[in-house]
């Protein structure tokens, strides 16, 4: 891997945006998904995202984690600016760094569930580490349907497959994407859960983008987005604070 | 309905143009081909319509005893006296007798003149009344001197011949004479007779050079006005009573000629282009079933969602084979488009004066046969479509993985078999006289190959995993690969069962003929004791003078000429071989079944005969045979022996004296020598060649160069082979093309997850071309095994015929495997870049 840009932020954030435009389309049909969002994501912590539907939540997580690029402004990942990264930089900070979980379809259907937690090793040709390995399999409680096709698994253990290969390779930061989407409450609880204890017990860094305030209330952090613009904050937030902000919000 | 399929079309104008494609190039071939055909009979036929213009009635001499079950028309030659006898028939207005013999060779500075395919001309003597001929000079004049010659245009052209210039003629390799240019001509407007040239010398010059003997070919006949072609005819007859002769109006000879050269051209060109056309269609028909499988798949939505809204099951199956038909026709004309071009490059490559025949048959069968065969292969596909349940409009698509079909696989079993019992039973049970039944045996390697198609699904597991080593050895994206090959096996059989099929007649082919040169190798080294043979590389005869004056040559000996004419032996057309008997151990030595080689030598009327045809004829020594020579000898012949044929001898064979009384003309197919006692091999050769510098037309080869020759002329036909396999070939690889460029469209938020994850673009476009290579390698395990199995069949069968070795070139099939390789490879390119392109953002949002 080439040498990366300087380090340019400090060590206890994770990732940090910093005066974030993103602009769909031209002229008159133009969007501002994003306008001169500014914040920071801390190492360690476990922050929820939120908004209303076009609020930029989505975007902004995309734009964080080098999946789309920014129209202006700046976001940096664990002191490398994403912007000055081309495709195959962006592709190795992706395999070295980060971890995604999306709200579905995570696998890949071919693979059965091991071979998918493995996959960013695999593709970084990287050997596993049986230790990490056996302890994300044992906090995950999909142990007896590793041998599984995705296909042969409930939307719940494939949440739970995808969230175990977000931390296989032991990113710095798992970006979430409504992780819970697809999810029935019972198997939301539990994923939310193990995201919980990832972040207190392997010290993980996760960012979660979500609309649902029972999902919110497991994180130690909500920032509140609207029309692109970061609106609020809440620290140790409870799904009743997380309501009646979002309801606030919406007026 | 029509409405949904034709704005489904339109919307998808790149998958169109990619399901088409196959179509469109199978199309083309029959198209072209049917073009070609119709072009080269219509220019023979508009040849013909000036030809016989002014002959009312033309007399032939009587067919020869050895015609039966031959073409029509062949004749033999007429005594000089019967032109005396039409001349005096009332109401004739002129009779002209014509000599005409194919043999003549134009030789300059020591070196045949003319390109391959004119390397000899048909020899004829001109004709002055304008009724009676159909050459029109273009320059210089007719003949008028002995050693006057006019040529034809395009040998003209060729070699770069003028009017006044000298040049040596040559009649089958006959002491070489020199004459005058002294015109230039065409027949009936065209360069050339059907491609083949002439030579026009003076009725004197003309007989004696092409040895006519007092005789004459044909006589032709001009009516005085108020006499019917017919009345004429029958009064030529009633004055010809008693001899044989054959006595036709113009018309009808005519139209005898043009039948005999509308059968050679389809026999020739017509039927062969269309059997490669057909495996062309035939190919691009598996294609055009794995596109549909593959856009129903994917268009489960779209097709549950029109259940939803209330289409019924049929109106689906019609809604996707209305597609497929509207696909049809649309390739179907570009391929009969393109067809006519490609028809028209060929003609002008070959002659540029033919005029480009284009008939409503042609296009008419182009659209029949591409618009059927898409249907049909669309038709296992619709019928899936139908059983999508509506619900399914309400699911994510995703693409499937599918299990082995179970119903396919025991089908694919059946016809496999069948197939194979079809081919077995019709080559080894055919009778030697009929040879096997075409038609079994080719519906039996069709349904090999359907069956083989049907079963790959069954192998592609193991051959993936297998070939899908290497791969995996590569990392993820090999080992991802391997998994996509294997994901859906019905689709990775398909595609691969394409080019199976040309890669199978392809090494079906080279069996053969290594087998082939295996033998005659064998039978050169076994059989032959002659370390020199003469021979016309044209493969023409040649005059007995040559061997005359090779028996001159103190450095050679044991002169020996072969050779051959047609006998009818009982009621079976076959042929004979005559030999020189008095050097025959030292020439040729044969294993003898029974009785004994030298009875030929010793009497008179005796033949030996191989085993295959002796117990197909249920002949034995000591009995008699009754030939039957061209000019109507009758000749019973005791059976002296029995031999065991090769791949250079069998038949029956005689001694020259028995053979040459019944010959109208003595001519040699080989020389066969040795050198002389204490010359050594190269001496005497380079004493051959200096006498055979007469006769440029002539080679004198050593053993080893008669190999290299047989091996170059096998190889020359192997890559004709390439040549007409090659389009199915191609048509395969934009199959591979296809299906991969489809899977990625299908795979698309599969790409953009393993993009995400931190798949590079590179690999990315390696994971599709190692799945590429795994669907080509499986092609080319299947076709070569198939086509090893084909190839020894029939080699098997020809046995008996004295192709007695089997050999499997391993050094082709290595090659062909590595090509299939690289087909893989670049059939990769384009859905690899596909797959590397992909929007990350849109394969992982689900909106």
């Amino acid at each position: 891997m080439p040498p990366l840009p300087a380090a340019a932020a400090a060590i206890s954030i994770a990732a940090r945006t910093v005066d974030a435009v993103k602009v769909y389309g031209r002229g008159d049909t133009a969007v501002r998904a994003l306008d001169g969002i500014t914040a920071d994501f801390t190492a360690h912590q476990f922050t929820a995202i939120m908004g209303a539907s076009g609020s930029g939540k989505s975007t902004l997580l995309h734009c964080l984690a080098g999946l789309d690029r920014l129209t202006a402004g700046q976001t940096f990942i664990g002191g490398y600016e994403l912007g000055q990264l081309n495709d195959r930089q962006l592709t190795l900070l992706r395999r070295e760094k980060v971890g995604f979980i999306f709200q579905s379809l995570n696998l890949v259907p071919t693979l059965n569930a091991l071979d998918n937690i493995l996959l960013p090793l695999t593709i970084a040709g990287r050997k596993p580490d049986p230790g990490v390995v056996d302890g994300v399999v044992q906090i995950t409680g999909i142990g007896d349907r590793l041998r599984h096709r995705p296909s042969e698994l409930s939307g719940g253990q494939q949440q739970r497959v995808a969230a175990a290969r977000a931390l296989v390779s032991r990113p710095e930061i798992i970006f979430a994407d409504e992780p819970t989407g697809n999810l029935d409450s019972k198997a939301s609880g539990e994923l939310l859960g193990f995201l919980r204890k990832a972040v207190d017990d392997l010290g993980q860094t996760i960012v979660m983008v979500t609309h649902d305030a029972f999902a919110a209330s497991h994180t130690d952090r909500v920032v509140f987005l609207a029309d692109g613009r970061a609106v609020q904050e809440m620290r140790s937030p409870t799904t009743d604070s997380v309501l009646a902000v979002v309801r606030h919000l919406g007026e | 309905m029509f409405k949904v399929s034709l704005r489904s079309l339109l919307s998808h104008k790149l998958r169109l143009v990619l399901t088409a494609i196959s179509i469109i190039l199978g199309v083309t071939f029959v198209s072209g081909t049917l073009v070609l055909t119709d072009t080269i009979r219509n220019t023979f036929e508009g040849v013909l319509s000036n030809v016989d213009k002014g002959v009312a009635v033309q007399v032939k001499g009587p067919a020869p005893a050895t015609a039966a079950g031959r073409l029509s028309g062949a004749s033999l030659p007429l005594p000089e006296s019967v032109l005396a006898q039409v001349r005096k028939v009332s109401g004739v207005a002129d009779a002209v007798g014509t000599v005409e013999r194919s043999g003549v060779s134009l030789l300059s500075n020591g070196q045949v003149v003319g390109g391959t395919d004119q390397r000899t001309l048909l020899g004829l003597n001109w004709v002055s009344d304008p009724q009676l001929t159909t050459f029109e000079l273009t320059s210089g004049t007719a003949p008028r001197t002995a050693d006057d010659v006019v040529i034809n245009a395009r040998t003209a052209t060729d070699g770069h011949l003028v009017v006044g210039q000298q040049i040596q003629v040559s009649f089958e390799a006959s002491a070489a004479q020199t004459f005058v240019i002294s015109g230039i001509a065409t027949f009936g407007g065209q360069n050339s007779i059907a491609s083949e040239g002439f030579a026009l010398f003076t009725l004197p010059t003309a007989e004696s050079l092409l040895e006519a003997n007092s005789t004459f070919d044909v006589i032709d006949v001009s009516a005085q006005s108020g006499v019917t072609d017919l009345q004429l005819r029958d009064r030529v007859a009633a004055a010809l009573s008693g001899s044989s002769v054959q006595v036709q109006t113009g018309a009808q000879a005519a139209s005898q000629t043009e039948q005999n050269a509308v059968t050679e051209i389809n026999l020739f060109i017509g039927t062969p282009l269309l059997v490669f056309a057909f495996i062309a269609v035939f190919v691009g028909s598996f294609l055009i079933a794995n596109t549909f499988s593959i856009l129903v798949a994917q268009r489960t939505q779209e097709l549950a969602l029109l259940r939803a809204l209330g289409a019924t099951r049929g109106q689906v199956f019609t809604e996707v084979i209305t597609e497929a038909t509207l696909t049809g026709i649309f390739a179907s004309v570009v391929g009969f488009l393109v067809g006519i071009v490609v028809a028209d490059g060929l003609i002008h490559i070959f002659s540029s004066s033919a005029k480009l025949s284009v008939q409503l048959n042609a296009l008419i069968v182009s659209l029949l046969v591409g618009t059927i065969i898409t249907v049909i292969a669309a038709v296992a596909p619709a019928r899936r479509a139908t059983r999508i349940a509506p619900v399914a409009a309400l699911r994510q698509a995703e693409p499937e993985i599918q299990g082995l079909p179970r119903t396919r696989i025991g089908a694919g079993l059946v016809l496999f078999l069948g197939g194979t019992a079809g081919l077995l039973q019709s080559l080894f049970t055919a009778s030697a006289a009929a040879g096997p039944n075409l038609e079994v045996l080719g519906l039996s390697v069709l349904a090999i190959f359907l069956g083989t198609a049907l079963l790959a699904p069954i192998l592609v597991r193991p051959v993936a995993t297998v070939l899908g080593w290497p791969a995996r050895l590569r990392g993820a994206p090999g080992r991802l690969a391997g998994e996509n090959a294997r994901r859906n096996p019905r689709r990775t059989a398909l595609t691969s069962a394409a080019l199976m099929i040309g890669l199978a007649l392809v090494t079906a082919v080279a069996v053969i003929t290594a087998s082939l040169e295996a033998s005659i190798n064998q039978s050169i080294d076994g059989t032959v004791r002659a370390q020199l043979v003469v021979l016309d590389e044209g493969s023409g005869g040649f005059s007995p003078e040559v061997a005359t004056t090779l028996r001159q040559d103190p450095k050679l000996a044991d002169i020996s000429e072969i050779r051959g004419t047609d006998v009818l032996v009982g009621d079976i057309a076959t042929g004979v071989t005559g030999f020189d008997t008095g050097n025959i151990g030292r020439v040729l030595t044969f294993s003898m079944t029974a009785g004994s080689a030298a009875s030929i030598a010793t009497t008179t009327n005796t033949t030996i005969v191989d085993s295959t045809e002796a117990a197909s004829e249920n002949i034995h020594v000591g009995g008699t045979v009754t030939m039957t020579f061209a000019n109507g000898d009758k000749v019973n012949m005791s059976v002296g022996g029995i031999y065991t044929p090769d791949a250079l001898i069998s038949g029956f064979l005689v001694s020259l004296d028995t053979l040459n009384p019944h010959l109208t003309t003595a001519r040699d197919a080989d020389i066969a020598l040795n050198p002389a006692p204490g010359v050594s091999l190269p001496t005497a050769q380079a004493s051959l060649l200096n006498d055979l510098r007469a006769y440029p037309q002539l080679s004198g080869l050593t053993r080893t160069q008669y190999k290299n020759l047989i091996s170059a002329g096998l190889n020359t036909f192997l890559n004709l082979i390439y040549v007409l396999l090659g389009l199915a070939i191609f048509i395969a690889v934009v199959g591979i093309v296809n299906t991969l460029a489809l899977s990625v469209l299908e795979r698309t938020r599969e790409l953009g997850l393993l993009r995400a994850v931190g798949m590079t673009r590179g690999q990315t476009r390696e994971m599709v071309a190692w799945e590429s290579v795994i669907i080509a390698l499986l092609g080319a395990v299947l076709g070569l095994a198939v086509g090893s199995g084909l190839g020894i069949a029939l080699v098997s069968a020809l046995h008996s015929d004295g192709i007695s070795q089997t050999a499997v070139p391993g050094n082709n099939l290595i090659l062909y495997a590595v090509a299939a390789g690289l087909f893989g490879i670049v059939a990769a390119i384009f859905p690899a870049i596909r797959a590397s392109r992909v929007d990350i953002l849109r394969a992982v949002t689900t909106e």
